[in-house]
């Protein structure tokens, strides 16, 4: 049975289209037990969905699992949005995937997910795009900066396609262009790192 | 039936090079040189990595994956692209939830075959 958190737990949401599945592989691994919940929507067919979770559970100390609908969000955790649905958070506590049109082209959409982020005193909110085609993520990293949030993109020369994040970078709203050896670091940095048994 | 790797170009010599690469780290190649061949190729049951070119006479790469959506042909196929256009023309748009890479004419050899490599263990 998942514990509840006490305080507002840090939030990560991470984009990525195209060329995303071995991005976010450089990106987890070697990822330590962050003091936060991460949030990935890549853009894929459904039946990549469990192979996805499990490459990238294989490469990090974080849990990385499939969102199902109404799971509250555990500290350490790694949520992958299934396909064909979009996944919101609710009071950024819990899940919620629902049924809608596609935004941008795609269901889930990064921007759907990283509106749905809601301000919360002490809590550090945080959101990257990687690679990919098209400007999804965009809209939602400039709601993230209005927020207050933390902003990152990938940088051009280790991007697949740098169209995501050319497009959330010319926004003005991003904080940081950086490798994805980079945002690890930054991740660590800015979260800090836990022991299972600190939560 | 295994999964293997359908390589879809108009261009002969990049399908025998990239046939000869694949080969050479035990995985099995077909190859097609049009987009028709390729939706030949998954009415006929294909599972596996298809690597597709962009640009081709008659369907071109985005065409071909549009006609595989259409026909429900998707299923336990992951498509990437292999092609000499450094930046994705606007098709890739409305395809983006069934392409899961890019990779860029010139190609490193051995960048090639991992990167195959690892899709395929998506679809075990």
């Amino acid at each position: 049975m998942p514990k509840t958190l006490k305080e507002n737990p840090n939030i990560v949401i991470i984009g990525s289209s195209a060329g995303g599945p071995r991005i976010l592989k450089s990106l987890f691994t070697g990822m330590p037990f962050l003091n936060g919940c991460v949030l990935v929507v890549q853009h894929m067919p459904k039946f990549v969905n469990e192979s996805l979770c499990g490459m990238l559970d294989g490469c990090t100390d974080m849990t990385v699992r499939l969102a199902e609908d109404g799971d509250k969000l555990e500290r350490g955790h790694v949520y992958l949005a299934p396909s064909e649905i979009h996944l919101e958070l609710e009071k950024n506590r819990a899940i919620r995937l629902l049924q809608g049109e596609k935004v941008n082209f795609v269901c889930p959409s990064v921007d759907v997910a990283m509106k749905s982020v809601k301000k919360t005193p002490g809590a550090l909110l945080i959101g990257i795009v990687l690679t990919g085609m098209g400007k999804d993520g965009a809209e939602g990293i400039q709601y993230l900066k209005e927020i207050d949030g933390i902003t990152m993109a990938q940088d051009k020369n280790t991007s697949v396609i740098f169209s995501m994040p050319r497009e959330a970078a010319q926004t003005g709203a991003v904080d940081f262009i950086c490798t994805p050896n980079e945002i690890r670091e930054k991740l660590v940095e800015l979260l800090g790192v836990m022991t299972p048994v600190n939560i | 039936m295994g999964h293997a790797v359908l390589v879809v170009d108009d261009d002969a010599s990049v399908l025998n090079t990239v046939r000869r690469i694949l080969e050479m780290h035990d995985i099995a190649v077909e190859t097609v040189e049009s987009g028709d061949g390729c939706i030949q190729k998954l009415k006929e049951g294909f599972k596996g990595v298809v690597l597709v070119d962009v640009v081709m006479p008659g369907m071109d790469g985005w065409d071909t994956i549009q006609a595989a959506v259409d026909g429900e042909l998707t299923q336990h196929v992951i498509f990437i692209m292999l092609t000499g256009k450094e930046v994705p023309d606007a098709k890739m748009d409305y395809l983006k939830e069934y392409v899961l890479d890019y990779i860029i004419k010139p190609f490193d050899a051995k960048k090639l075959a991992s990167v195959v490599k690892e899709y395929l263990t998506y679809l075990k």
